[in-house]
């Protein structure tokens, strides 16, 4: 997960270690920032998830939970 | 060969006797620097930019369409080649931004390049995908004798047709016309395809109204006279489906990694085009990009790539290019094609 949560501090332009599961995306959570999490998430995990889906979420828990349910 | 495997791509074919003899790409002299979108979206302007690497594009005016580039490019063509006019047995242009709703663009550009009445013209409507459909579509053409020389126009005008309001957009695209010359020659080698289609993605890059449906779209604030485009959604069907398509491209051609002299991507935006190499274990030196320089040209972007990055090789020898075409539709295709040496490949200003 650390390779996963480094990639998204850098997308977010933000410290890793602020990216606890309650960190709130809000207005940082824009369609750049979301197709380049969709990037790393292929990157990482090697899956890919809805797009709609991952623009939705609000906390990085909500992208947690989306990546979790697509590699199991 | 026989292709007996079904594809997860699409459909596969090899095509005989059919070779590239000549393209030109021809650009409208302006050229639009990032700046001027500074007042329009402020800061928004560098992250973009730094999704799509388009630092310039050149642009159109208002009285110059698609066809007048791709005229240009072919009179070029003809020039080198030394090509008679009435020679060329069949015209196709592919392209999102004909003249006209009818007739067919090609048919308007026959009698501007001196084409002899009685030749095969006609218009294909397909963007991101056009040239390896393109390519595939004229060689077949020759394979079976209904052309010796063809001529295959490939190009678009986005920045007639994009919001300028719309961020995602606005600063993307670029307008540029191709031509490729394609001629019967008994001793080309085999050109490979892989061609697919998934139209349920069609309301991701759509422009809702204009021709019959009218369609009101749900998804855009934007004018829907103009390009939508939901760059999510866009994104997560490359994803899905190019890795696998350079891989059964490869596969269909019989021929891996190291076979190729370089993999041409459509040059949809840089970090696309980055992450896709990297996926499929590309070396970077055989990626090459000039959407930096050129913006997205939708249809355009692989013979202008060829025009701009290899003209210098490909005047002097042959190279085996993997070429890589995927969006609106959603259409993809793969073509594996020795191109080369050429007597015609240039890059002009119209």
């Amino acid at each position: 997960m650390s390779d996963f949560r480094d990639g998204l501090a850098e997308i977010l332009e933000v410290e890793a270690s602020e990216l606890e599961d309650g960190f709130e995306l809000g207005e940082l959570w824009d369609s750049l920032a979301v197709v380049s999490t969709l990037a790393l998430i292929d990157e990482v995990h090697d899956v890919s998830v809805s797009a709609e889906d991952l623009a939705e979420c609000k906390t990085v828990g909500d992208i947690g939970k989306l990546v979790d349910a697509a590699v199991a | 060969m026989t292709v007996e495997a079904v594809l997860k791509s699409g459909q596969a074919a090899k095509v005989q006797s059919a070779s590239i003899v000549g393209l030109a790409a021809c650009v409208p002299p302006r050229i639009v620097g990032n700046d001027h979108f500074a007042e329009q979206f402020g800061d928004g302007v560098a992250d973009v930019t730094k999704m799509t690497g388009v630092l310039t594009r050149r642009w159109v005016d208002d009285s110059t369409t698609t066809a007048d580039l791709c005229v240009a490019a072919a009179q070029r063509v003809l020039a080198d080649l030394e090509w008679d006019p009435a020679s060329v047995d069949a015209l196709i242009f592919i392209s999102q931004t004909p003249d006209y709703r009818l007739p067919a663009t090609a048919a308007v550009m026959q009698p501007r390049l001196d084409l002899r009445p009685g030749i095969i013209a006609f218009d294909v409507n397909l963007g991101c995908s056009a040239y390896p459909y393109g390519l595939w579509l004229a060689m077949s053409m020759v394979q079976t004798g209904a052309a010796r020389r063809v001529l295959l126009a490939v190009g678009d005008t986005s920045s007639r047709v994009v919001d300028p309001s719309d961020r995602a957009t606005a600063m993307l695209f670029g307008d540029a016309g191709t031509v490729t010359a394609i001629e019967y020659d008994e001793k080309a080698e085999p050109a490979y395809f892989v061609l697919g289609t998934d139209g349920r993605g069609a309301n991701n890059l759509i422009i809702p109204c204009g021709a019959s449906r009218q369609l009101q779209h749900e998804k855009t604030p934007n004018d829907q006279d103009k390009l939508f485009m939901d760059g999510g959604e866009i994104f997560t069907f490359t994803l899905k489906a190019v890795p696998t398509l350079v891989a059964e491209t490869m596969q269909v051609a019989g021929k891996s990694i190291d076979d190729y002299d370089y993999f041409l991507f459509h040059q949809a935006n840089t970090f696309m085009i980055n992450h896709l190499a990297k996926k499929a274990k590309l070396p970077g030196e055989k990626v090459p990009i000039n959407i930096d320089a050129f913006g997205n040209t939708s249809s355009a972007t692989i013979p202008l790539l060829i025009c701009d990055k290899l003209a210098g090789e490909l005047s002097s020898k042959p190279l085996r290019l993997g070429m890589f075409g995927f969006g609106v539709g959603y259409s993809w295709g793969g073509a594996s094609v020795d191109v080369g040496a050429l007597k015609s490949v240039a890059l002009l200003t119209l």
